[in-house]
């Protein structure tokens, strides 16, 4: 330590400080996997440091937010902050994941660190609410419409969601009251919350020690008779004496963070920061779609009509998360080891799949009313009024004919190979399905033209 | 805390009960501050969820699905006369609109069906699952909405998908040959 260094040592003491934290023993199995924790952090401070500049030069009002982010792109090294502060936005979500992830996957959560677990499963939930208000905030065409979507999801929820409809958007209507209000939410409220948390989460990290990787046999014999406090802090003891000291593991996380950071750069510098036309609530031809860390529940939402939709909202939104939030004293047992928790496992495995599933599923759909199925040659009039029908009905939404259309009811592109004319109207009519709408509304005309259509198609 | 609490000091009774009093009441106080500024700040930020819009007049649409600034201003959309029986036809008007601390005329979009010659409907440009827009392709007679495929008749009734309710209609009256809309309705 030079001169200056001792000067300052001398009079704030911090050097035994940052010896006690940087030379303390960790468990020597700690490795690549145990970066993801560090990762997020990382990506939570470009987060807080590009966001912080971002405000200076942002107006949330609806007349001036898309005008004051076409301003930041303008200025020298906006576009750049911007790009950073979006693109290390979806990295921190992803990250965060997985990091929750292998926390679970490694048995991490258990005794003495569950409390270090609902922390952290908070913080997943506050910076999936980080992601959902700084969305709307350059008031482009889909932020816009990702909010009225998403305002609207909360405020299906039953008995309650009029109120929170009301207090996410600040009123009933969509407008200047949403936008401060999102963005007081997005830099005070949530930074707040998060710094608290953060540090806590941390705190618990450093007292308790990282958790070792979970062995397949135990590092020592089990001795009996000694309770589960002392059987921990014997095995604990053993995993530090055999470890290696904290600097060694920080060698990995500086890696880590350098990638991060120029795969950040490359891509604000590359693609940058997305930004649509301004927000117009009268376009009727904009298709919203959220970003892709809501794809999967955006998706998920095909799959509930009407009456059952508070249902999956307070399913998804409510219970899901309280699970989230409460795994530690729902997944119990000393077992850490993975293979040894196979139910655990089949249950990370099936969230994993239908996460990665459903946000395939919604980056592929074919949005409804966009897709026209063309007329082919040899068509009679009647068939082409007809393929009129079921272009402007709706059909292609769930249906495929040649390729065109959704997936969720089954491809007609042979359907009059397929079933009789009776059958499909009988299905058009009076669905025995109960995904497939009755189309009792379309007049005799109508009914008989698309018919005529569908059971031309062989 | 019992008198063997080995964090506290060792006193006598006295200086004990003391320092509990006080550590007590300093607890106490921290807890009216809190409560003190807290309420107020909870209540203001929380405002709109239980105080329900006291700008708007009484008879504007109950639900908030649709995003549509409302206005209970009379505002003529066109001539009934000019519209096609049968074919929406989208119109975006100048209505008066309150939005927050904003008073202004905000383009408002509506689609108009007239039905006969002496009757239309207008609807609001919502799908009534989640708010997405509604679009009437050109040529169709429905309105197809391009998030969970939701679709509507001219009628504004549900032919599929998930949207729990009909298309949100505005009030009309025919006024001398024009198509004049009033409140948004929440029920046909």
């Amino acid at each position: 330590m030079g001169r200056i260094g001792r000067w300052f040592d001398e009079r704030l003491q911090l050097s035994s400080l940052f010896s006690s934290f940087v030379d303390r023993k960790v468990p020597g199995n700690i490795g690549w996997f145990q970066t993801l924790g560090s990762a997020t952090l990382f990506l939570l401070v470009v987060q807080i440091v590009t966001g912080i500049a971002l405000t200076l030069s942002y107006a949330p009002t609806p007349s001036d937010a898309y005008q004051s982010v076409l301003y930041i792109d303008s200025t020298p090294f906006g576009a750049l902050v911007r790009g950073i502060h979006h693109w290390s936005a979806g990295l921190l979500v992803l990250f965060i994941g997985l990091h929750t992830l292998r926390v679970f996957i490694w048995g991490a959560h258990r005794y003495p660190r569950e409390l270090t677990w609902v922390i952290g499963a908070l913080l997943f939930l506050i910076v999936l609410g980080f992601a959902f208000t700084g969305y709307l905030l350059p008031w482009d065409q889909k932020a816009y419409w990702a909010t009225v979507v998403g305002t609207n999801i909360a405020g299906a929820a039953p008995f309650i969601g009029d109120s929170v409809l009301a207090l996410l958007r600040g009123g009933e209507q969509l407008g200047a009251t949403t936008l401060a209000r999102f963005y007081g939410i997005h830099v005070w409220v949530l930074p707040a919350s998060l710094l608290i948390l953060v540090g806590i989460h941390l705190f618990a990290v450093i007292r308790q020690g990282i958790a070792a990787s979970p062995r397949r046999k135990p590092i020592v014999a089990p001795a009996p008779g000694l309770s589960r406090r002392e059987a921990y802090e014997r095995e604990y003891a053993a995993e530090k004496t055999a470890g290696k000291p904290f600097w060694h593991a920080l060698i990995k996380d500086g890696i880590v963070a350098v990638i991060l950071l120029v795969v950040i750069f490359a891509l604000a510098l590359g693609p940058g920061a997305p930004l649509d036309a301004r927000a117009d609530p009268n376009s009727t031809n904009f298709v919203p779609r959220p970003e892709w860390y809501f794809l999967d529940l955006f998706q998920l939402l095909w799959y509930f009509t009407g009456d059952q939709e508070p249902l999956l909202i307070f399913l998804v939104f409510t219970v899901a998360a309280a699970i989230f939030v409460l795994v530690p004293f729902l997944d119990r047992g000393s077992a850490r080891h993975p293979l040894r928790r196979p139910f655990a496992m089949a249950f990370t495995g099936a969230v994993v799949l239908g996460v990665v599933g459903l946000t395939y599923l919604g980056a592929t759909a074919t949005p409804a009313g966009q897709v026209n199925v063309p007329a082919t040659a040899g068509m009679t009039s009647t068939q082409l009024s007809g393929l009129g029908v079921y272009n402007s009905s709706g059909c292609t939404s769930c249906h495929q004919i040649h390729g065109l259309g959704g997936h969720t009811g089954p491809d007609l592109s042979k359907a009059g190979f397929r079933w009789e004319a009776a059958d499909i109207k009988q299905q058009l009519v009076t669905p025995k399905d109960a995904k497939m709408p009755s189309y009792s509304g379309l007049s005799g005309q109508q009914l008989s033209d698309l018919l005529e259509y569908l059971t031309g198609l062989k | 805390m019992s008198e063997n609490d080995p964090t506290g000091p060792v006193a006598a009774g006295g200086e004990l009960s003391r320092r509990r009093f006080v550590l007590r009441s300093l607890a106490t106080l921290g807890g009216a501050i809190a409560a003190a500024l807290g309420l107020p700040v909870l209540a203001f930020g929380s405002a709109h969820a239980w105080q329900w819009t006291e700008e708007a007049p009484a008879e504007l649409i109950e639900t908030s699905v649709p995003p549509t600034l409302q206005s209970d201003a009379q505002t003529p959309v066109g001539k009934l006369l000019d519209f096609e029986v049968g074919i929406p036809r989208y119109v975006v008007v100048d209505r008066p609109v309150v939005d927050g601390w904003v008073r202004a005329d905000a383009p408002i979009g509506v689609y108009v069906v007239r039905k006969s010659d002496t009757e239309a409907v207008v609807f609001d440009p919502h799908c009534t699952h989640l708010g997405c827009p509604l679009a009437a392709t050109p040529g169709s007679n429905a309105f197809v909405c391009p998030c969970h495929g939701g679709s509507f008749d001219t009628n504004g009734d549900v032919t599929s998908g998930p949207p729990p309710h009909p298309m949100f209609r505005y009030e009309v009256r025919i006024d001398g040959g024009d198509v004049v809309i009033g409140a948004l309705q929440s029920e046909v």
